[in-house]
């Protein structure tokens, strides 16, 4: 539950957070100043979202990695100093992490998510994770979304990044729109003096309601049927990708290596052909364009993935403006980022 | 790591390793840039930035710390990074761009130029300096939830001004001084105010009455009486709003009442005015003393500043302000002037007062400080989450750009919802330079429609060649057979002439004027269009656009590409330009125009 205690803002805050409360509200900046999220992952994806939370004020954010700091995660992202090689990967960002906002609580967890009971995650409020497995993600995706807990996954493989939500059967929120204004029609005083203005920046919340399916119907998507093969012309191969990438964590358990890019190429090549054909589809639907371009976690892909998936997590926990659903998918190739939905209808 | 991957990335690495860039702008999109460019492998960055952190900036610039507040931002920033890139190599400048230091052989050092600014007038500079050393620029800026990059480069892309950008929103004075119908009427009222009475008096910035408003005449003759009445008054006859002041030792009831009540029974007799508008209330200090009631409890849930306030509470707001300034005026000496600060308590109290109680007296609902904050100070609401995307995608047009694939760069444009196609992030294809584009065709030319013996030298100067087409330090010859120097850059060479008129030097219609700014390799040739019939409050303008009618939503988005501009403009409107008032407003794009495979970005001023 988000709590709503202590409703008034201190001047600290109300002078840090002026901006963008000038952006989303004071009613907003509350909401997520009641809530606690978890993070899962201090990659280079992760660190770009503890930044974005961090700053945005949430109440607390808990850094799970049990990973270690080598010396490539030093170069992967800027919450982890340079001294901290051997040490675990959390806690070696958790100082930098705090001093990004002294009013989050910031904390660091050493273990691995597969590890945590399942009451762990009842404490948050929203749960993002990144670097997991599919099967982890699906589960801990099935355990949230039944305690109402907002899911958000996403990685970035290379040039290529997505990002996923699930934030419930029934997910209410508010869009702000313009109101409208009426036409004064008071000119029955004979010198024609009008009403007071009305002033056209004027806006109104309005009330609506989402549905998100989980992740595992998110991904198990038939596309044998003859509408979802219709569908295809404007799918986002990038789906497809992800499946692929996927597969090949779940197989290595790790990601595309460019220490031994060559075979892994090949595995691509691979997995590639064999998703697609579990699928029911052509492997021509994914060329081998990809395979060059997808290994390690580009910092700019980082960037503008944990841009839009810690706004997402922002607007999830503030309740407010309409949330992507339930996909996001970024090809800095080509400059392209999609938002789309799979999952039933 | 992964551009070690391939033989043809190795030269991109290696391009990486060597080179020169330059990051203009240490700010919300600059820090991000900053970490995107080391973690990239960038190793040789110079970033340069005039500006001081303020604790607002702590939201979203997070190389900055509270216990850095007021430090130099390209110092700080630098610092930051190198905590956890202690390898790159970072010259920090804490200076501004435009100081003609950083000439074109400084541009020159650099294979790429990218722009974190937040005004138009640096973005024309580096623009400029960028085609003079022809160095490749990336251009970006963001808003709120929007965003958009862009590459410049020279001969093969449009340049930042090949589209003219919707000029900045200005009011006519009679709208000002006689007849707001609109909270930001007011409190511009009260910015130039504040000028009258506390820092540097501009002619532009009147706030008394306007005898000479043309809609206060019954007919035409006396429109024209009323206008040489009011030029005749000039100044030997009316006292200046500051020696007025002054006379009185700034006294705040003296003041409230000519303001809020004389000027106002003054304006009620101009009678044909309220013919059809509702008319003011003058407002009487001790009348209201008399009925003021105890404040109401503030709601606890909102922020102190969004308290909107009642009619007493202003009018001593009005007075403790008045006061505060009144001492620090008196503390900077004989002949001190303050500069009007949004961040200034007393400076913003006085507006906020003031603004409402004309509010007031229009008829017009009241305004927290929170919001009078917003529109006096051109603030654009700014979160972490858009400059981190945008800055990403900075690296990456800057990656293309090294490894030699300029064909491949494009805009991009970071939208609130995914448009019809899907799409969040809408790449587009680079427009080649325009061809009459007045800065960077091959010999750039403009008409400009002008009254010769009206315009004065220093007119042309600040007005047109400075504010209007963005030159830093200009020459100015007329080609008139005997090179005529107008106007001279070296400091005092040409003073003389700044008060006399166009016409005195012989400029008239079909003359033509060579504009040079050496600092940007820049000249410009104007062509003068002499013209007795400008619209009132309109010295010049430029033929060719209509700069001043907003462009209807479903016109070609091409026609207004542009660049969030960023807050720093427009600070002061003045009414030297169109009078027009556009009814452009904050960064909300109408529907239709989210759903257009171009969508453009306006300029966002917010006022």
């Amino acid at each position: 539950m988000i709590e709503k205690e202590d409703p008034i803002i201190s001047e600290e805050e109300a002078a840090q957070y002026d901006r963008q409360i000038r952006l989303w509200g004071l009613d907003a900046q509350k909401r997520l100043r009641g809530s606690r999220v978890l993070l899962a992952g201090l990659g280079g994806l992760g660190a770009e979202v503890a930044k974005n939370l961090i700053l945005a004020g949430v109440k607390g954010l808990t850094l799970l990695d049990h990973e270690q700091v080598t010396e490539e995660s030093c170069r992967a992202q800027f919450l982890v100093p340079v001294s901290a090689r051997g040490q675990n990967r959390a806690q070696a960002s958790l100082e930098r992490a705090q001093n990004l906002n002294p009013m989050v609580e910031v904390h660091a967890d050493p273990g691995r998510v597969e590890d945590k009971p399942d009451d762990f995650f009842l404490q948050f409020d929203a749960v993002c994770l990144t670097g997991c497995s599919r099967d982890l993600m699906v589960r801990v995706d099935q355990l949230c979304s039944q305690h109402r807990i907002k899911v958000f996954c996403g990685d970035v493989y290379g040039y290529y990044g997505y990002m996923f939500c699930n934030l419930g059967q029934e997910y209410s929120y508010v869009e702000e729109k313009p109101k409208v204004v009426k036409p004064s029609g008071d000119s029955s005083d004979g010198s024609g003096a009008k009403k007071a203005k009305v002033d056209p920046n004027e806006t109104t919340m309005v009330k609506k309601t989402a549905s998100f399916c989980t992740l595992k119907e998110a991904l198990e998507v038939d596309w044998t049927t003859e509408k979802a093969k219709a569908a295809l012309k404007k799918t986002p191969v990038d789906y497809f990708l992800l499946h692929v990438l996927l597969k090949f964590r779940t197989d290595k358990g790790r990601d595309p290596d460019p220490q031994s890019s060559e075979e892994d190429g090949e595995l691509l090549r691979q997995i590639r052909s064999d998703v697609l054909d579990a699928l029911g589809l052509s492997a021509s639907l994914l060329n081998d364009d990809f395979i060059s371009y997808c290994f390690s976690e580009m910092s700019p892909v980082c960037a503008v993935v944990g841009g839009v998936l810690g706004q997402e997590v922002v607007k999830a926990l503030s309740q407010r403006d309409v949330p992507h659903r339930n996909f996001f998918f970024f090809d800095g190739r080509k400059g392209n980022g999609m938002v789309d939905y799979f999952g039933p209808n | 790591v992964f551009i070690l991957l391939f033989p043809q990335t190795w030269k991109l690495a290696d391009s990486l390793y060597t080179c020169k860039v330059l990051v203009v702008g240490a700010g919300g999109i600059g820090c991000e840039l900053l970490k995107n460019l080391v973690l990239t492998g960038f190793k040789n960055i110079e970033v340069i930035d005039l500006d001081t952190i303020d604790v607002s900036n702590l939201n979203r610039q997070f190389l900055f710390q509270k216990k850095h507040v007021g430090k130099s931002k390209a110092q700080v920033a630098k610092e930051s990074v190198l905590q956890f890139c202690p390898s790159a190599n970072i010259t920090a400048y804490h200076d501004s761009i435009m100081n003609p230091d950083y000439n074109v052989e400084f541009f020159r050092k650099f294979m790429l130029v990218m722009n974190a600014l937040d005004n138009r007038a640096a973005r024309n500079h580096v623009n400029r300096m960028c085609l003079a050393a022809d160095v490749p620029l990336i251009e970006s800026g963001t808003a709120g939830y929007l965003g958009q990059v862009t590459v410049i480069k020279k001969g093969l892309t449009e340049c930042y001004e090949c589209q003219p950008k919707p000029a900045q929103k200005t009011f006519p004075g009679c709208t000002i001084r006689n007849t707001p119908s609109e909270p930001i009427h007011c409190i511009v009222w009260a910015k130039y105010l504040f000028n009258q009475l506390f820092g540097e008096e501009d002619a532009d910035q009147e706030v008394s009455p306007d005898t000479a408003d043309p809609e206060a005449a019954w007919n035409p003759e006396e429109a024209t009486a009323r206008a040489s009445a009011s030029e005749k008054d000039g100044d030997v006859k009316r006292v200046s709003t500051k020696e007025w002041a002054r006379s009185t030792g700034y006294d705040p009831i003296k003041l409230f009442n000519k303001l809020f009540k004389d000027d106002i029974m003054y304006l009620l007799t101009m009678d044909k005015l309220w013919k059809k508008r509702k008319a003011p209330t003058p407002l009487d200090w001790t009348q209201l003393e008399n009925k003021a009631s105890p404040q109401e409890e503030s709601p606890a849930s909102g922020l102190k500043d969004q308290q909107v306030l009642g009619v007493w509470g202003c009018c001593q707001l009005f007075k403790h302000s008045v006061e505060t300034l009144r001492s620090e005026l008196r503390e900077k000496g004989d002949n001190a002037e303050l500069v009007w600060d949004k961040d200034d308590p007393a400076a913003m109290d006085f507006v906020t007062s003031a603004a409402n109680l004309r509010m007031h007296i229009f008829s017009m609902n009241m305004k927290s400080r929170f919001d009078v904050k917003s529109m006096a100070g051109n603030i654009i609401p700014a979160i972490a989450t858009t400059n981190a995307v945008i800055a990403g995608l900075i690296v990456l047009e800057g990656l293309k750009i090294l490894s030699g694939e300029l064909e491949s760069c494009r805009t991009i444009f970071l939208n609130k919802c995914p448009n019809v196609r899907k799409k969040l992030l809408v790449p587009c294809v680079l427009d080649p330079p325009s061809k009459n584009c007045y800065v960077c065709a091959s010999k750039p030319e403009v008409t400009v429609k002008l009254n010769v013996q009206k315009t004065t030298v220093l007119s042309l100067q600040d007005r047109i060649l400075k504010e209007r087409f963005g030159m830093v330090a200009p020459d100015v010859q007329i080609e008139d057979g005997k090179g005529t120097i107008l106007i001279s850059s070296e400091e005092g060479e040409t003073e003389a002439n700044n008060s006399k008129y166009l016409s005195d030097f012989g400029i008239r219609n079909g003359s033509r004027l060579q504009s040079d700014d050496f600092l940007q390799d820049y000249t410009l040739l104007i062509n003068v269009l002499h013209t007795e019939e400008l619209e009132r409050d309109v010295e010049f303008e430029v033929v060719g656009e209509a700069p001043d009618k907003a462009p209807p939503p479903q016109s070609n988005p091409e026609e207004v590409n542009s660049i969030t501009n960023g807050n720093k403009d427009s600070a002061q409107p003045s009414t030297s330009s169109k009078g027009q008032p556009q009814t452009r407003k904050t960064q909300k794009l109408p529907d239709d125009l989210q759903f257009t495979e171009k969508p453009s970005l306006y300029c966002f001023f917010y006022y």
